[in-house]
């Protein structure tokens, strides 16, 4: 019983860092209709620079860690500005290669971003600083490893914060708009692209900080981010494209699926069954948990 | 016989009836135009009839046989051809291509596809820009297009779907008489439109369609001066 | 291009021409050049160009963007290497087992993906492929897991060998060539240009996009195989992701929906990556910022850009700029 319990707890606890790390990606596919190959760079990103920096530069993590937020922040709205704006340069224009473009692009970018750290840092993988030193202590039956505790608080916090960005700020309501119809919305005055550049900011500013809260757990090498994406593909499927709630609810669902399953079924191909259900959502039900069934004619 | 036939076709999405026991035929060789305030089903409708969308309830027949269960590429076999509001053509080719490829589509030999595309292209006035890529046409030329890929190889009934929206006075023109033009040779069609001149001009016989029934059905003139009709038009706000 | 020129059957005439005129060129490189070593880095540079001709044929003419083409190579070379290890069956049974079983597995995917566009189809190709590596690396009883398996050579003769892949490349460009003249090729390009508008035509999009899956995995297999033989060893590697972001940089930079621009970007970009080793292992980044440069500013590619070149110079009227980018 107390180890369902805690397969349940450490379930959700992953869950919540899978949402930190997916929620930006839906945001993008929400807007874009598009999927951003090279998220799991951002988190990437977000890794190294929490660890370079307070490692380096001697600095304490918990500065360290907005400085990866900002840095996240920064790449995302830089990766906009430079090859996102032929997704949407002209309404009614022949958008013939966007799906392609999107494709190849985010690939190449995420490549270029593995490579070009892996030749600058260097390819073996670093040990990222803990942002307290309690390593385990216990909450009622279970026990807990501090920086997953601090890490899993934090990471609600930013999606509570996120979801009441969304849903109350003038900004949220514009990315709302936005994501719902690009033409109606800035028809009605709103700066569709720089909504577009703040969303864009804000999944790299997420990813990010995954990247640099995880960094003590799962130590950052160039290609770390392959992890971050596929859980994020799967669960921004799972959840139904562009539904931020329900890459939510099936962040947490991963979670604790995957938790069972490496523990009653298979630990080596716990990463595959992840991908056998965004498989098997996409042939069944490919409107996800949450999303809208849709046809163009 | 009726050429295309419907009967109690019943679409809801959500708890919105769109469209709801609509029955009509399409006699052949007539032209009989599918009117309607926005929102009235009539591109609903239209997409049951050409197979993008399956009714919840009804029937319907072309030339007499069931055709509820055929997809778009089966009733392109069997002659029902659709024009899409948002013209679709094959942009990266040219578009002598574009009615090649359409011709081969429907079964032609290679060189009979030829022979009947440049035909086509002169009867269009697009020769000047047949060696282009379909996505350097302008929106009137690629309509045009469509219209040459519909009939390189005549159907038994060409669905239309708001063909002479946006489109300019002149471009208006060509395509009328093309439709003229070819209706005289005894090729049916239903034309959803907006656009009441054209409609009075063109079509034999008129059906109205109101918040997903039919309304009124018979000869244009009739149904245009039928007071259901007036009210459906003036009720909503549309200016027809 | 406008005027005939542009008419598909003549585009693709000068594609075939170009493309014919580099797999000469490269039979007669090995009268100049004899180093066993650089003959091996030309057959590698043949499989990826194999493998790009095999993934546009999906991608580029078919407008499917699979992410899955190193995971069918790998298929491929493991179909032969398994043979040989468990049933020591002659070579040319695995490979002809080996263009059998992707083809048949390229189709089954195509079946599964049919009603899956763009990010969609990128999504579960991808799960797909890495499902298909993981099993394959795991699986340690049947496979040997990531130690990988040997398998038998072909030949000794490494000039052999050069000529059976040229031999192989130059069969399946010309096969290309042959379907896309005709109404396969047509109803392909349609398919990508406007799926819907195919089907209401009257195009049998079913049948014409699980064919151009099964081919493209075919000949992605049928290359793996191959390279088994070459290499003597397959390793779950061959399907790692990296490998299609490599093949997808050499198609995209060659000339993506044209027969020529594969093998182009393939024989560039991998001659240049070796010639690059030498400057400290940049070539994944200088070709990483290709490929985003090219997909941003050069669609047509290195082969499109230089057949409009030839274009004008031929005196036919330079094609406008595209009205949208």
């Amino acid at each position: 019983m107390t180890l369902a319990l805690d397969l349940f707890v450490n379930g959700l606890i992953f869950g919540l860092f899978y949402a930190l790390m997916a929620v930006g990606l839906a945001m993008i596919f929400g807007v874009l209709k598009i999927v951003n190959f090279a998220h799991g760079e951002f988190y990437m990103v977000g890794a190294y620079v929490y660890v370079l920096v307070s490692m380096k530069l001697g600095v304490s993590p918990w500065i360290a860690l907005p400085l990866a937020a900002l840095a996240g922040a920064g790449l995302g709205w830089l990766v906009e500005r430079t090859l996102m704006r032929p997704l949407y340069a002209g309404y009614g224009s022949w958008s013939i290669m966007k799906d392609e473009y999107a494709v190849v692009v985010t690939f190449g970018l995420s490549l270029l971003l593995i490579n070009l750290v892996d030749k600058i840092v260097g390819p073996y993988p670093y040990r990222g600083p803990a942002l307290i030193e309690t390593s385990r202590f216990s909450v009622g039956p279970v026990m807990l490893n501090g920086q997953k505790l601090i890490a899993a608080g934090l990471s609600v916090a930013l999606l509570v914060g996120l979801a009441l960005f969304i849903k109350r700020s003038l900004w949220g309501r514009q990315i709302q708009a936005v994501a719902q119809n690009r033409l109606g919305a800035s028809l009605a005055g709103i700066d569709a692209t720089r909504t577009t550049s703040l969303i864009f900011a804000i999944s790299g500013l997420l990813a990010a900080l995954s990247g640099a809260l995880l960094a003590p757990l799962i130590n950052p090498s160039p290609d770390v981010g392959a992890f971050p994406a596929i859980k994020s593909y799967v669960i921004v499927v799972l959840g139904g494209m562009g539904s931020i709630w329900g890459a939510m609810i099936a962040s947490l669902l991963l979670g604790v699926l995957e938790s069972f399953f490496a523990v009653y079924v298979s630990y080596d191909y716990r990463d595959a069954f992840g991908l056998l259900i965004l498989i098997a959502v996409l042939i069944f039900r490919p409107q996800g948990l949450v999303g809208e069934r849709g046809r163009e004619v | 016989m009726t050429l295309l036939r419907a009967e109690g076709l019943t679409k809801h999405f959500g708890g919105v009836a769109a469209v709801e026991q609509l029955s009509f035929g399409v006699e052949p060789g007539e032209i009989l135009g599918l009117i309607g305030p926005n929102g009235s089903g009539k591109t609903t409708a239209l997409n049951m009839l050409s197979g993008f969308l399956a009714p919840d309830a009804g029937r319907m027949w072309l030339d007499g046989a069931p055709m509820e269960r055929l997809s778009p590429m089966q009733l392109a076999r069997r002659g029902l051809l659709r024009m899409f509001q948002m013209t679709r053509v094959f942009a990266r080719v040219c578009a002598l291509d574009n009615l090649l490829t359409a011709g081969l589509a429907r079964g032609l030999a290679e060189d009979e596809a030829a022979r009947r595309a440049h035909e086509l292209l002169a009867e269009l006035t697009l020769e000047p820009v047949a060696y282009l890529d379909a996505a350097q046409l302008s929106g009137g030329q690629r309509k045009l297009l469509e219209f040459g890929m519909c009939f390189i190889e005549p159907p038994r009934v060409a669905l239309l779907d708001e063909p002479f929206a946006a489109v300019h006075p002149v471009m208006r023109e060509t395509m009328a008489k093309f439709i003229r033009r070819r209706n005289a040779q005894g090729h049916t069609f239903l034309l959803v439109s907006h656009d009441m001149p054209i409609v009075v001009e063109l079509c034999h016989r008129a059906a109205c369609m109101n918040a997903g029934r039919l309304i009124a059905i018979g000869p244009t003139r009739d149904v245009l001066r039928d007071t259901a009709v007036i009210e459906a038009y003036l009720g909503s706000g549309s200016h027809g | 291009m406008s005027g005939p020129g542009n008419l598909w059957r003549r585009r693709l005439a000068t594609d075939f021409r170009a493309a014919l005129a580099i797999v000469a060129l490269l039979a007669v490189l090995p009268l100049m050049v004899t180093s066993p070593y650089t003959l091996g880095i030309l057959i590698v540079s043949m499989y990826f160009a194999m493998l790009a001709l095999g993934w546009n044929l999906l991608a580029g003419f078919t407008g499917q963007f699979s992410l899955a083409p190193a995971a069918f190579a790998m298929l491929g070379a493991y179909t032969t290497a398994l043979l040989d290890y468990h049933a020591k069956a002659p070579l040319a049974l695995g490979i002809s087992a080996a263009i059998l079983a992707t083809a048949l597995m390229g189709w089954l995917l195509g079946r599964v993906v049919l009603r899956l566009r763009g990010p969609y189809l990128a999504l579960t190709t991808l799960s797909f492929a890495e499902i298909a590596r993981v099993v394959v690396g795991n699986s340690h009883e049947f496979t040997r897991g990531d130690q990988g398996l040997n398998v038998p050579s072909l030949m000794e003769s490494r000039v052999g060998y050069y000529y059976v892949f040229l031999a192989v490349l130059a069969a399946v460009l010309a096969l290309l060539f042959m379907l896309m003249r005709g109404r396969a090729g047509r109803f392909w390009l349609a398919i990508r240009d406007d799926e819907t508008g195919a089907e209401s035509r009257g195009i049998n999009v079913v049948r014409y996009k699980t064919l151009a899956f099964a081919l493209s995995c075919m000949v992605c297999g049928l290359a793996g195989s191959l390279y088994g033989t070459f290499s003597q060893l397959v390793s779950p590697e061959l399907g790692l992701l990296l490998q299609t972001g490599l093949v997808i940089a050499m198609v995209v930079i060659g000339g993506i929906g044209t027969l020529t621009g594969p093998i182009l970007g393939a024989l560039l970009v991998y001659l240049a990556s070796e010639w690059m080793r030498g400057f400290g292992n940049v070539q994944m980044i200088v070709f990483a910022a290709l490929v985003i440069v090219f997909a941003r500013f050069f669609r047509t590619g290195l082969w499109g850009l230089a057949s409009s070149r030839l274009a004008t110079r031929g005196g036919a009227p330079a094609k406008p700029a595209p009205s949208s980018p």
